[in-house]
């Protein structure tokens, strides 16, 4: 088994002939030539003398000087710059002759001739021995290191990705297949790069252009009250666009107020959206926002006049502001499901809380990205300030038990463990295991480790588990 | 019919791939390519059981072993498989058996 040299080769060769043969006469049942069948013979053989399965047998076989080349009497030098060289072994058989001989006439090359050669389709080569051979496509012949194909990689390559109907390489002996087309290998490469590579997903970049965008992405499931804050929250991007944005530490209270008002806006806002939730099914949302921004937009001028009178009583109460405004902390203050005593907000609206609990995240959010992260700390402590004490609590839990994930097993590493080229495909007579040894009786069997191929009629072995 | 086992050795692999480019070219019907393949399924068979006469040893460390619908899967790991006189040491292989017995059975 492990003497690699003729004995696989053989084997493969002598398989190879009887499946052949065996289809030979169900092939012409079914109404197709012999040609057919030669070419798949021509397939098969060439694609495991491409393997490495048959290396040895090659670089048993394969004698660089053993050619012998007798050009025909109108071959002409100045023409064609070239010998035929077809490398030919008196021990392979498995290339068709017309004369159907199992012996391959030898080529050499003339003096004065050396490689590479090159054989331009159309040539008649006549052998020693008086046959003839016609070359049906280009040939270049180069001299490769002993029992090492130069381009037998490329060769594989150019195997699996021409489409090129093989009987034409057939016409040429085994030596071709070193470099089948010299005009091919250039396009070749170029095909391969021209392999789509995997398209790189681009993440849709719109998250990061408008703030409505990604606002309106999350709520795409069909939940009722998803939307809404989608649909309530465009309007404040269009009114802080109108308005100066107030500064991280605003001057006058006005202005700093204003987001203020604007909070009850949307408060206001989301409860009317919340009426008309039959008819915002029915409209598109473009239409729903162009509504509420000129709503809201009415309403912040209205608010902007009454600003001072409700900062005064939200920020004792329920948005728990302080007179020395920052625009980080106003988003603080955006918490409308905490135990913030909210009670008069709470009972305005009693069934929009829940809602606005998502809202004022979002509202954070918005204010995150318009402020360009000035207060995207505290946006992050608002997103979680909802979860807040629930989170604190399971982090401590996982922290003082860190439930034994190192016990985990890995499942990734089980598909992999069964990849690997070297197998063995055979059969078993006995397969017998004690406590944790393991005693193996195989038969019939083919081994391939590092491209090469092994064959075995008995394998014994032992392994502990 | 024999066991279809061997169609995954290089043998077997360049003939579907022979078979396949036959079939694009619609030289041949997968019909037939079919009938070529269990016809390699028994060639084979008949060669390994009736022209191969060697006997090989290992002797390795089992990582895993798997038996389902008869047929056993084993990967281990640093074998040494030894012939007579030659040793051949690998890292890592993966041993796919059928049920000897009864290898008149497909896979």
């Amino acid at each position: 088994m492990l003497t690699n040299t003729g004995p696989v080769a053989k084997l493969y060769l002598s398989i190879i002939d009887d499946v052949i043969e065996s289809m030979r006469e169900l092939f012409l049942d079914e109404g197709l030539e012999d040609r057919v069948l030669d070419d798949l013979k021509h397939l098969w053989e060439s694609k495991m003398m491409q393997s490495k399965a048959m290396e040895d047998f090659r670089k048993n076989n394969i004698n660089s000087a053993n050619f012998v080349l007798q050009l025909p009497a109108n071959y002409s030098r100045t023409n064609q710059a070239l010998t035929v060289v077809i490398p030919a072994s008196q021990n392979f058989h498995s290339f068709p002759m017309k004369n159907n001989s199992e012996m391959l006439p030898t080529f050499s090359l003339p003096a004065g001739l050396s490689y590479p050669v090159q054989i331009p389709a159309g040539v008649t080569l006549q052998t020693a021995s008086g046959q003839l051979y016609k070359v049906n496509v280009p040939v270049v012949v180069t001299q490769a290191p002993a029992g090492q194909p130069p381009l037998s990689r490329l060769v594989q390559k150019i195997g699996e990705r021409r489409d090129a109907p093989a009987p034409q390489s057939a016409a040429a002996p085994p030596n071709t297949l070193y470099r089948p087309q010299e005009a091919e290998p250039p396009s070749l490469p170029a095909t391969a790069d021209k392999q789509p590579p995997h398209p790189k997903t681009n993440f849709p970049p719109a998250q990061q252009s408008s703030l409505p965008q990604p606002l309106l992405v999350p709520p795409a499931e069909p939940s009722q009250p998803q939307p809404q804050p989608s649909v309530s929250l465009e309007p404040k991007v269009p009114l802080e666009e109108n308005e100066p944005r107030p500064p991280p530490e605003p001057v006058n209270l006005s202005m700093a107020a204003s987001p203020c008002s604007q909070l009850l806006d949307f408060q206001i806002s989301t409860e009317e959206a919340l009426t008309q939730t039959g008819q915002l099914k029915t409209r598109d949302i473009d239409d729903i926002l162009k509504e509420v921004i000129e709503e809201e937009k009415k309403k912040a001028e209205m608010a902007r006049n009454l600003a001072p009178a409700k900062t005064d009583n939200q920020s004792e109460g329920v948005l728990g502001l302080d007179l020395d405004f920052n625009y980080s902390e106003l988003s603080d203050i955006v918490q409308l499901d905490g135990p913030a005593g909210n009670s008069d907000m709470e009972e305005e609206e009693p069934v929009s809380l829940e809602d606005n609990d998502f809202l004022g995240i979002i509202n954070a959010e918005a204010i995150k990205a318009l402020e360009g992260g000035d207060g995207s700390s505290d946006g992050n402590s608002i997103s979680s300030s909802s979860d807040g004490d629930g989170a604190d609590e399971l982090d401590n839990v996982e922290e003082e038990d860190p439930l034994n994930s190192g016990d985990d097993v890995i499942e990734q590493d089980i598909p992999d463990l069964f990849d690997t080229d070297n197998v063995i495909v055979c059969q078993y007579d006995k397969i017998h295991r004690s406590k944790n040894r393991w005693k193996f009786h195989l038969k019939d069997g083919v081994m391939c480790y590092g491209g090469r191929d092994y064959v075995f009629s008995k394998a014994v072995g032992e392994a502990e588990w | 019919m024999a066991y279809q086992l061997y169609r995954n050795t290089t043998l077997g692999n360049s003939l579907q791939e022979s078979l396949d480019e036959l079939i694009q070219t619609q030289q041949i019907t997968p019909q037939l390519a079919l009938q070529v393949l269990l016809q390699f399924d028994k060639a084979i068979n008949t060669a390994l059981a009736n022209r191969v006469r060697n006997r090989v040893n290992f002797r390795g460390s089992l990582n895993t072993y798997r038996f389902c619908d008869n047929v056993w899967t084993f990967v281990l790991n640093d074998v040494e498989f030894r012939e007579v006189t030659d040793l051949v040491k690998v890292d890592k292989v993966k041993i796919v058996a059928c049920d000897g017995k009864n290898s008149n059975a497909a896979e």
